[in-house]
């Protein structure tokens, strides 16, 4: 066991360093860099001072010899500055000489899409165990056919749509949930608990927004799994000892049907750090997916390699945890990787 | 059992909770139209789509950056509500009888926001910093023309430059004056300063929450006096829709608003009128089809001129704009002294246009199509992402189809667009937009001279009587004898037809009526020239718990 970890994490490294050397050569494939956004088409500006900035970022040299700088440097765990104005640091907070503290862009977006993503998953993860259960246990009824058409629904309506519509309906003419935004104008000034409570509103619409739309997967995953695992023998044997069909639904069958949704929770790590540009852009949660729609309109390299590089990382280690789970929970497994 | 037990209540609640989506009509009885006295204090909150990147003006080249800045730094100069130059930092200016040397008399008395005085070495200690080659400013060049500053006390700043220079006191009413005090000892590329402004205006940097909110609170020590309103809260909502909720349920009181919000949301919502304030002024910038003059055939002028007729610019307002734009027929602001207004636009006229591309050797093939040497007449129409212009492309191009002209219209992304085709010069015809600048000086986007990759002539525009006229206009610094130069230059510009001026469009906004002062009809500076003016009555304050 220990040594088939050792062999996968050692594995991690160059694949890391493929898909690195990847990612960097197709953004360079994109035309353009940091000096040629729209902000900087202005007649004021000359060509010289862009053919500076270039040079200042290394923009003039061949892109291997740029790659290998960022290797350098990354090997160092220095992810670099962004190109952008603002020049702050990618990765994590930095403090100058008088001891202000600029914080890192990822350091600021990540916890933010985290939170999000990880309500959003066990919102999802719950609601559609109980659906899928449901549905399989009253197969072809009613109440399946309508939990379909509900999943269903859910999974079609254009999320940023079905935002606006809740945002008008319970932050305008309601006015129960704030529209947009994380905080309220007057968080500073709250108690713990009002700044707790009022993170929660902020939340609930993205969160239920986002939830929606993966409802319809893992539910119907579930119920593929149930109705397979409920035809089983071992469960009409169960049925005609005379078990207790609640101890059979939910102790011997869910327990089985659960088993896959292990890998995709695993496979679903990675998608936790990358945030909708969407329905950030909608309810204006400062979050990992405007940051690097923003940094790829803009060209800056080091953002986007940044983050690339974290998620990549975290795809690996996704994929890791998945494979060890699945060893954990199934015994089978378990034994063929002893061996 | 227990699971068939379980009603599908929770299902019933989650289908009802998307169908009952019932209006409830909460408008506050207060009233809008009542008068009232000038009172200071309160809270404006307003929002914008993006953040803010560096408060130092001349690092950061977005418009959300000087949106800010302007609230928070001086010039030396500034433009008043006629947009004529004003004293800022300086009272008062003198220009030499060589007309190469400006002295400038600064105003005795003035503080940073920190307590320590503003003097003329902040403003010498500026202008090296904008000239400095380490600095990674792009608009350097400006201040680089100038061959000799000096401070020689601290109420006088003078300016040599090598020949006269007349956009220089435009120049100086761009460059924000910054403290020597906080900066002489900071990389400015990359100083906390950027997030920790410390400035002279009305303002004053309040708080900075990355990608949420940037809050000012009045500053007094303002070398302007004291603005009314106490704190301006500029929220971050990227998204327009989201904006436009929040001011509608009054949680933010100022936006900018598109044509169809202003054309038709308003209109058919009287609640809104009732609560919010519309308010239209030309924008800055405009709209035109550029042709490539380096290529076939639109090197021949009477081809520009044809399209130019066949295109209906009223059209394309009513259409892309809802009529909320203006044609233009110089590329300076109408109601500008620089605008020639004996000039017309092109009107629409597909029979002259037809006979002028007759003219230049085209006829019509049994297609339809205008042809000549078996080639028929046809080219492609480039813009980037941006969706007035898409539709200004596609109405374009049925008016073109009508003559007999095969248009199409491609797409792209902004850095693309710029790299791949304009950089290159591998296009036909462009739609694009120029800002209307204060200065008339046209010399980047003109001269034969700008024609570099990179350099704003990308047109290939050449004229011998335009590139003169662009150098007597940049050394003549006596405005009535430079208005006729300007008025000369629009003249042949319009007549040569490089371009094709589509539209100016109108600035929208639409503002909370509880905040009051805001000057209609606009004056020609903008609304939001005496927004230090704005005050909220004390009986119209909301969203202000906090302040308590």
């Amino acid at each position: 066991m220990i040594s088939y970890l050792i062999k996968r994490v050692l594995w991690m490294f160059p694949m890391l360093i493929g898909i690195s050397l990847i990612s960097f050569f197709i953004m360079h494939l994109a035309p353009g860099d940091v000096t040629s956004t729209e902000a900087s088409f202005n007649p004021k500006s000359s060509e010289e001072s862009r053919q500076k900035l270039r040079e200042i970022y290394n923009l003039d040299k061949p892109v291997i010899v740029q790659y290998g700088l960022w290797i350098q440097r990354i090997s160092k765990l220095d992810f670099g500055n962004s190109f952008s104005s603002h020049q702050r640091p990618v990765l994590w907070e930095t403090k100058d000489k008088n001891g202000n503290i600029t914080k890192g862009l990822i350091q600021e977006a990540l916890p933010i899409t985290l939170l999000i993503n990880l309500l959003g998953i066990t919102v999802i993860f719950s609601i559609s165990i109980i659906l899928g259960t449901l549905s399989a246990v009253k197969q072809n009824s009613w109440v399946d056919k309508s939990i379909t058409l509900f999943v269903f629904i859910g999974f079609a309506i254009p999320g940023f749509w079905l935002a606006l519509l809740l945002m008008y309906w319970t932050g305008v003419s309601n006015q129960w949930l704030p529209i947009s935004g994380l905080h309220s104008l007057n968080y500073q000034n709250l108690t713990l608990f009002g700044q707790f409570t009022d993170l929660i509103k902020h939340l609930i619409l993205p969160v239920f927004v986002s939830s929606l739309s993966g409802l319809a997967g893992i539910s119907l995953y579930v119920r593929n799994g149930m109705l397979e695992i409920l035809n089983q023998d071992f469960i009409v044997t169960a049925r005609s000892k005379g078990l207790n069909e609640k101890k059979i639904v939910f102790v011997h069958a869910l327990k089985n049907a659960i088993l896959p949704l292990i890998t995709i929770i695993g496979l679903s790590i990675p998608g936790l750090i990358g945030g909708s540009v969407i329905s950030e852009s909608i309810f204006a949660i400062p979050g990992m997916g405007k940051l690097f729609y923003d940094s790829v309109l803009m060209r800056d390299f080091p953002v986007i390699m940044g983050i690339l590089t974290i998620g990549s990382v975290l795809t690996l280690i996704g994929n890791l945890i998945a494979d060890l789970g699945y060893a954990w929970a199934d015994p089978r497994i378990r034994k063929g990787i002893t061996k | 059992m227990y699971y068939k037990n379980i009603k599908p209540y929770l299902l019933i609640f989650l289908f009802c909770s998307f169908i009952f989506a019932c209006g409830k009509d909460n408008s506050v009885n207060t009233n809008y139209q009542n008068y009232y006295d000038k009172e200071s204090g309160g809270r404006l909150i307003n929002a914008m789509t993006g953040e803010p990147s560096n408060l130092i003006a001349m690092i950061a080249g977005d418009s959300a950056s000087s949106a800010i800045a302007n609230n928070i730094f001086n010039s030396l100069l500034k433009y008043d509500e006629s947009l004529n130059y004003a004293p800022e930092i300086a009272e008062s200016w003198s220009i030499s009888s060589n007309q190469k040397t400006i002295t400038f008399k600064i105003r005795k008395g003035l503080f940073w926001a920190d307590g320590e005085k503003l003097t003329s070495n902040d403003v010498m200690f500026t202008w090296k910093l904008v000239t400095d080659p380490k600095t990674r400013t792009p608009y350097a060049s400006d201040y680089q023309l100038v061959k000799k500053a000096s401070a020689p006390d601290p109420f006088t700043f003078v300016v040599t430059y090598e020949e006269s220079y007349a956009p220089a006191l435009d120049t100086w009413t761009a460059l924000h004056i910054l403290p020597e005090h906080l900066l002489k000892n900071e990389d400015i590329n990359s100083t906390y300063f950027s997030r920790k402004p410390v400035g002279s205006n009305y303002y004053k940097l309040d708080g900075w929450k990355s990608g949420q909110q940037v809050s000012l609170t009045s500053n007094p020590l303002s070398i302007n006096g004291k603005a009314n309103i106490n704190n301006l809260i500029s929220r971050i909502i990227p998204d327009t829709s989201s904006q436009f909720l929040e001011l509608t349920a009054d949680n933010i009181d100022l936006m900018n608003i598109n044509p169809i919000q202003f054309q038709r949301v308003f209109p058919s919502r009287k609640d809104l009128r009732n609560k919010i304030g519309l308010y239209k002024e030309l924008g800055n910038g405009y709209t035109y089809l550029g042709f490539n003059l380096k290529k076939e055939p639109f090197n021949d002028k009477r081809v520009r001129k044809a399209l130019n007729f066949a295109i209906d610019k009223n059209e394309i307002i009513k259409g892309v704009l809802l009529g909320l734009g203006e044609p233009l027929s110089s590329p300076y602001k109408p109601g500008t002294r620089w605008n020639n207004t004996k000039l017309k636009p092109y009107p629409y006229d597909s029979i002259k246009a037809l006979a002028l591309l007759n003219e230049a050797g085209y006829k019509k093939n049994k297609d339809g199509f205008l042809e000549k040497n078996g080639k028929i007449l046809q080219f492609e129409i480039l813009t980037n992402q941006n969706k007035q212009r898409e539709m200004t492309a596609v109405i374009i191009q049925r008016r073109l189809k009508e003559i007999g002209v095969d248009v199409s219209i491609r797409v792209i992304e902004w850095a693309s667009f710029i790299n791949q085709f304009i950089k290159t010069g591998d296009f036909d015809v462009v739609v694009l937009g120029w800002s209307l600048s204060l200065d008339p000086d046209q010399y980047n986007i003109w001269h034969s001279s700008q024609q570099e990759p990179g350099q704003f002539n990308f047109l290939g525009y050449k004229n011998k009587r335009v590139d003169s006229l662009l150098e007597k206009g940049r050394v003549e610094l006596d405005i009535s004898k430079r208005e006729k130069i300007y008025h000369k230059f629009s003249d042949i510009l319009l007549d040569d037809s490089p371009i094709v001026y589509l539209y100016a469009g109108y600035g929208l906004s639409a503002i909370n009526k509880r905040v009051r002062g805001i000057m209609k009809p606009s004056p020609p500076a903008g609304i939001y020239h005496n927004s230090y003016d704005w005050f909220i009555p004390k009986i119209l304050r909301r969203n202000e718990i906090s302040d308590i």
